[in-house]
């Protein structure tokens, strides 16, 4: 066993992570993904007095502007799966909202091009 | 006269007067000796119970010294096999961080706790290790960390929060002592209530109250607490009962090797069991410092708060921005050397500090309604943390 000579091998965290998330699940990837949007909600102008620590500093993180899920993980020292099932409890307080994250934009229909390509042959081709 | 000393018949009864004499003489010697005889017996009796009471007695300690023993060094391994775990598991919670397996993870996590707090009970019922050193931690992260430890740790609601924290050297037992409670609380209360904990501040120190919506206990029961916890301290794992109740011989020895109080003497609002954790001023500092993660990333955007004393030994780096190793010392719980005080915990100004904020609180709450200690409390706790604090009255 070590800790005999003096040097106490890195000891453990006090408070568990299992106990930051109250023991509650993992939110279903397609509301939380990695890349979703969150924000503080903004009519959430007082603070609620009964979040924990880790709740209230990731709160402070989000109350800038929009910061995906990823970005605020690397911010803390939470695994991001801890980083979520927080930021799932605060959203169902009502405390943040999320946005979708931006929908890649629709790639314009092949024949249409075709189409327009073809017109223009005719008009001056 | 002479016709009397012919009779015959007074002759007789002469003869049988000295015979009567005699004998009774004899008698009385014989019973003499005998009453000596007996008082010899009776005596060499006594020395041969107190001869053999003190053997057993001895034998009794020697065999309860050699299971402490035993005891001791076989939850030594356990805790730091549990300790080494727990390091194991928070590497794996960071790895597989962004995988469904975190969910088995934290499981796994929950599990080790318990089994390493189970071990960590024995311990300090055999005088053993209480755990490697502990930084010092806000009396919420204390309580937070006792609620891990417990089986139903779902149930637990922390309804306040304090701005003081724990000396490093309390923070342990204190946590320790807590999850028995908490343990206790969640085992004799049916599965559907809630145990409450609400951190208040008073004039001796802090206040940390578990309210359960169990059966309570039984006379009985209380009178056996109320022993552990004031008066007998239990000594080894001897007369624990079986199935064995460490709870309470483990607090009362706690509080007697750290200095707190626990009593569990009222019954709560709901019915069950009300115990109070009073933490003395000596175990108390100011909040400690945030820890910060990565921050080589943004030095900026994380000024230092004007932490506690225990802030400096934490930025400590080495020349190349590597966090720079503290010696720690194992913490062992041994009677005699654990049991002085260390009043050079604290600097000056921060002693001040402490001492100026519980001034400040007592001060407001007398302002308010000097009758009223429940209120007192309750105004003393200004801080927005605890505004929404449940009150128990």
């Amino acid at each position: 066993m070590t800790g005999h000579d003096g040097w106490a091998p890195e000891s453990p965290e006090l408070v568990r992570p299992y106990v930051i998330t109250k023991g509650r699940g993992l939110p279903d990837e397609d509301d939380l993904s990695l890349i979703t949007l969150v924000t503080a909600s903004a009519e959430e102008t007082r603070r609620p007095a009964r979040l924990s620590p880790e709740e209230q500093s990731l709160l402070d993180l989000c109350s800038a502007g929009y910061l995906s899920v990823a970005e605020i993980a690397g911010h803390t020292r939470f695994p991001l799966g801890v980083v979520r099932i927080l930021l799932a409890s605060l959203m169902e307080g009502g405390h943040l909202t999320t946005r979708p994250p931006v929908a890649r934009a629709r790639l314009a229909d092949k024949e249409i091009l075709e189409e327009v390509l073809n017109g223009l042959r005719a008009k001056f081709g | 006269m002479t016709e009397y000393t012919g009779n015959p018949l007074l002759w007789v009864l002469l003869v049988a007067l000295v015979a009567a004499a005699v004998l009774v003489g004899r008698q009385r010697r014989a019973a003499r000796a005998l009453r000596q005889q007996v008082q010899g017996l009776r005596d060499h009796y006594t020395e041969l119970e107190n001869d053999y009471g003190k053997s057993v007695q001895a034998a009794q300690e020697r065999a309860e010294d050699e299971t402490k023993t035993v005891l001791k060094s076989a939850m030594r391994t356990l805790q730091g096999l549990a300790a080494e775990q727990q390091l194991v598991l928070s590497r794996l919670q960071s790895k597989y961080g962004d995988s469904a397996l975190l969910q088995d993870l934290l499981e796994i996590d929950h599990t080790n706790s318990q089994f390493g707090r189970r071990a960590q009970s024995i311990a300090v019922l055999c005088d053993g290790w209480l755990g490697g050193r502990r930084d010092t931690a806000s009396v919420y992260d204390v309580v937070r960390s006792a609620q891990g430890r417990i089986r139903h740790f779902r149930r637990v609601d922390i309804l306040s929060q304090v701005d003081f924290g724990i000396t490093s050297r309390a923070v342990e037992p204190v946590a320790l002592a807590l999850a028995e409670l908490l343990d206790n609380a969640t085992s004799y209360s049916s599965p559907d209530t809630v145990v409450e904990i609400n951190i208040r501040t008073v004039p001796k120190g802090i206040c940390v109250v578990v309210d359960d919506a169990g059966v309570g206990m039984s006379d009985e029961e209380r009178a056996r607490a109320d022993k552990l916890l004031a008066t007998e301290r239990a000594s080894g794992v001897a007369g624990l009962g079986n199935p064995p109740q460490f709870g309470f011989a483990v607090i009362g020895l706690l509080c007697e090797r750290f200095g707190f109080e626990v009593s569990v003497d009222s019954s709560s609002p709901y019915g069950g069991v009300r115990a109070v954790v009073l933490l003395p001023h000596e175990m108390l500092t100011a909040m400690p410092e945030k820890k910060t993660p990565a921050p080589a990333a943004r030095p900026a955007a994380r000024p230092v708060p004007d932490g506690g004393p225990e802030a400096a030994p934490a930025a400590s780096r080495t020349d190349d921005g590597l966090p720079r190793r503290r010696r720690k010392r194992p913490m062992a719980i041994v009677p005699g050397s654990s049991s002085t005080p260390r009043p050079a915990g604290r600097s000056d100004s921060e002693q001040a500090q402490v001492m100026g904020a519980f001034q400040r609180g007592t001060r407001s709450g007398r302002g308010a309604e000097p009758e009223n200690a429940e209120n007192a409390d309750r105004t003393s706790s200004t801080s927005g943390a605890s505004s929404e604090g449940h009150e128990v009255s």
